[in-house]
């Protein structure tokens, strides 16, 4: 390998889960330089995606986008994420200006990399600048040296699959075997062609004896990876991974992470069975709710629905009684596998595979485009990760433009082929458009937002009608919102899922709240008052694992027996004081979960600022498309008529309902827009913003945020 | 007087079914769904604060008087990825 920059350096020691070190590295300029963070940052900015946040405010401007020179591509993980004494640690952050939602996106992710970068002494790693020709990027804590290679071309092939070509390089580097001191973050052919690539988290798993991945999914940022330039980032280190966070408290952090050990032994036996299904269990139970979404979250429910439940991929796919956790000591151990899987589609047509997933996301995905095929499930899969783009984005992109085609808004002239809903050879061949970067995947991998408007001109001159006219309708049913296509739950009947959505500052990601079963089917949220409670709470604490590298699923998908017996059982708090005597016994501090919420406030005003500043930060920019309040069409009213028409007599009384069908769908979705607004009215509220969604001054000020830029940003928007 | 009982999910695999009618009475309620289906299969994990009962789609109390035709369910506690 061609090195065209090394340092040489010292790792720092990791204590109390910081090193205090950031990495910074310029790609323009091929600089590599390492920041001591203020005393104070650590304190303000916890780590993860309070660290990537505040690297971006800092370090770049209104004007920045994806492609900027001065963008930054973030990967941080937090004081926590590096221990395998605690459930659900090892995750990572990588946060960027987006190019779906032109303002700040962040995507956990697990797997090794984060560990080992800790280990490798930085809390985080920055890469501005973009490089003229495609680098790799080699982090090596054992050498003491950290490099800027030029990358290394095996062949076309290998050089295209963000899988393949992060195992050779990881042989490469390791002498040509694999090894779990090292690990890689990677991103494929299909991350230069599309806006929605993703970035790869590569490790070697010792019991599968074979290389894992994970992906940071959402929002973009392996897009920006390869726009830098970037291929490959390589860590390693031999550091034990036992106390490797040198915990300030080693007897409290056995001791919290043997209590979370135990409930989780116990209780997901006998709950979601993460450990035997990973997330594809979920698939039956949103089918029955009607929250899977279907052609386009048109309809929650099909009879086709079980080709798509878990057990049809424990039975064919998934290997078994592997305990399958994306870091070590996590007993949840979700993350499912298969091995010697053939592709029967695509140009891999025939090659023996292994696949990592699917999560439920994916399967919900292949949903939207109106496909039961377990099989197309797991090619799917295979393919969004080796092409490097997110098997979100892809299906809801997809099913978005095969709702275009149902409706009369696209016809097979314009895409080259009939593309409806359930067209399994359409959409694979959609698929390794849009990874290539040709046909209609050039227009497909631009996104959900980017697509109405080519549909909207399209379809206005081919018609000579008004684009603004095409442009209401295709508001309707585009499922995106601020840029970013929503991830795979109906979110028709319940509002505060409306909100956790419409709210979510990277766009409808569900990492900030999903409130669906609590609202809709528990009945926990009755009034708008509890509903804008529960969306100023869980963003809070949902935030904090994002900041401390730590994954939510032990907390909030293993409910502790003893959290029936509180008020608000669905916070699962008893399980959260064990995350709380955690970081207490990890970084030496005595702090209570208000101090927690008030640490992940900080971040989350943070974060609305950059949205501000962007351009994403306003009411305008929370607003929901019609399909997610309601039922958009008439095809969807008379779907669940029944329902929907007794929901209507519950707010309106028998004698105020229309006779009409159409009429009752229409007053319907009034009805639905219209508490809407009023939530929105109420949440600003709840979070000390004005009714446009701006933070008031003194909210901004009480988080010790009100720098030069914030001053000036909310004067100009008048605060 | 009949309600069903549907199983998914774990439940179902261990059940070896979708679903089992029980006969009730004007007074038959939720518990009493949830201790029949604990005498007819005690391997099925139904502890208390782990199970959410629902009746056509919506959550119910354990002390609910069933009606005629009602379908009952004993969910997880889904939070939320």
């Amino acid at each position: 390998m061609k090195m065209l920059r090394q340092i040489e350096y010292k790792p720092a020691r990791v204590v109390g889960g910081y090193t205090d070190r950031i990495l910074k590295v310029n790609l323009s300029k091929q600089e590599i330089t390492i920041q001591e963070p203020p005393p104070d940052f650590k304190n303000k900015y916890v780590g993860g995606r309070g660290y990537a946040l505040k690297l971006i405010w800092d370090g770049t401007r209104q004007e920045t986008h994806y492609d900027s020179p001065e963008n930054i591509l973030v990967m941080a993980s937090g004081p926590l994420g590096n221990e395998p004494a605690f459930p659900g640690t090892g995750k990572f952050i990588v946060g960027t200006i987006s190019p779906l939602t032109d303002t700040f996106i962040d995507s956990n992710i697990g797997g090794h990399f984060g560990p080992i970068l800790k280990r490798a002494g930085f809390d985080a790693l920055a890469v501005s600048g973009i490089s003229k020709k495609d680098v790799v990027i080699l982090i090596d804590g054992d050498a003491q040296t950290i490099s800027i290679a030029a990358a290394p071309a095996y062949d076309e092939e290998i050089d295209e699959g963000a899988l393949s070509f992060g195992e050779r390089l990881l042989k490469d580097v390791n002498g040509g075997e694999l090894g779990d001191s090292l690990a890689a973050v990677t991103a494929g052919k299909g991350a230069c062609n599309a806006r929605f690539g993703i970035v790869n988290s590569l490790s070697f798993d010792v019991r599968r004896k074979r290389l894992r991945s994970k992906q940071a999914g959402r929002g973009g940022t392996g897009t920006v990876m390869r726009y830098k330039g970037l291929r490959s980032i390589v860590v390693r280190s031999s550091l034990s991974v036992v106390n490797s966070n040198n915990a300030i408290d080693k007897e409290g952090v056995r001791q919290a992470g043997s209590r979370l050990k135990a409930v989780v032994s116990k209780c997901d036996t006998q709950q979601l069975h993460l450990s035997t299904w990973g997330t594809t269990g979920l698939s039956e139970y949103m089918d029955k709710f009607h929250l899977f979404p279907i052609n386009n979250y048109q309809y929650g429910q099909s009879p086709e629905s079980p080709k798509l439940f878990a057990q049809v991929f424990l039975d064919k796919y998934f290997s078994k009684k592997i305990p399958d956790g994306c870091y070590y000591g996590c007993n949840l151990a979700c993350a499912k596998g298969s091995e010697n899987v053939e592709l029967t589609r695509g140009p891999k047509a025939g090659r023996i595979v292994n696949i990592d997933g699917p999560e439920y996301e994916t399967v919900g995905a292949v949903s939207c485009m109106g496909i039961f095929d377990p099989h197309f499930v797991m090619e799917y899969n295979w393919y969004c990760d080796e092409y490097g783009i997110d098997t979100i984005s892809t299906g809801v992109t997809i099913g978005f433009f095969m709702e275009c085609f149902q409706r009369g808004f696209l016809s097979a002239d314009d895409v080259g082929y009939e593309l409806t809903f359930g067209n399994i050879k359409a959409a694979d061949r959609l698929l390794h458009e849009i990874a290539d970067g040709k046909g209609f995947g050039k227009i497909v991998g631009q996104g959900v937002a980017r697509g109405k408007k080519w549909v909207a001109q399209k379809y206005a001159s081919q018609n000579g009608t008004s684009e603004d006219a095409v442009m209401a309708e295709l508001d309707k049913f585009g499922m995106e919102v601020k840029g970013l296509e929503f991830s795979m739950y109906i979110t028709k009947e319940s509002l505060a899922q409306q909100g956790g959505y419409g709210f979510a500052l990277k766009g409808p990601q569900h990492d900030e709240a999903w409130l669906i079963f609590i609202d809709q089917v528990h009945k926990e949220l009755p009034t708008l008052e509890h509903k804008a409670n529960a969306l100023k709470w869980f963003p809070l604490i949902r935030t904090w694992f994002n900041a401390t590298g730590l994954c939510k699923l032990p907390w909030i998908d293993v409910r502790n027996p003893e959290a029936a017996s509180t008020a608000e059982p669905s916070k699962n708090l008893p399980t959260l004081a064990y995350y709380v005597a955690y970081l207490n016994a990890t970084t030496g501090s005595n702090k209570t979960l208000q101090d927690v919420l008030d640490d992940s406030e900080r971040l989350y005003i943070l974060q609305k600022l950059v949205n501000l500043r962007h351009g994403k930060g306003m009411r305008a920019s929370d607003q929901i498309p019609w399909r997610a309040m309601g039922p958009a069409y008439f095809n969807e009213y008379e779907a669940r008529a029944e329902y929907y028409d007794e929901w209507l007599q519950q707010q309106l009384g028998d004698d105020k309902v229309p006779a009409s069908p159409e009429q009752r769908h229409k007053l319907l979705m009034e009805k639905r827009i219209e508490a809407y607004q009023h939530l929105c009215d109420i949440v600003y509220q709840k979070k000390g913003f004005t009714s446009e969604g701006i933070p008031k001054r003194e909210t901004v000020e009480k988080f010790g945020l009100m720098d030069e830029q914030a001053r000036q940003l909310l004067s100009e928007l008048g605060v | 007087m009949l309600v069903s009982i549907k199983f998914l999910g774990m439940q179902r695999l261990i059940t070896n079914t979708d679903s089992i009618d029980m006969p009730i009475n004007g007074n038959t309620r939720v518990n009493d769904a949830l201790q029949y289906v604990r005498q007819q299969y005690p391997v099925l994990p139904l502890e208390e604060g782990m199970v959410l009962a629902t009746i056509n789609l919506e959550v119910a109390s354990l002390d609910r008087i069933l009606q005629d035709k009602d379908t009952i369910s004993f969910l997880p506690l889904i939070a939320g990825g």
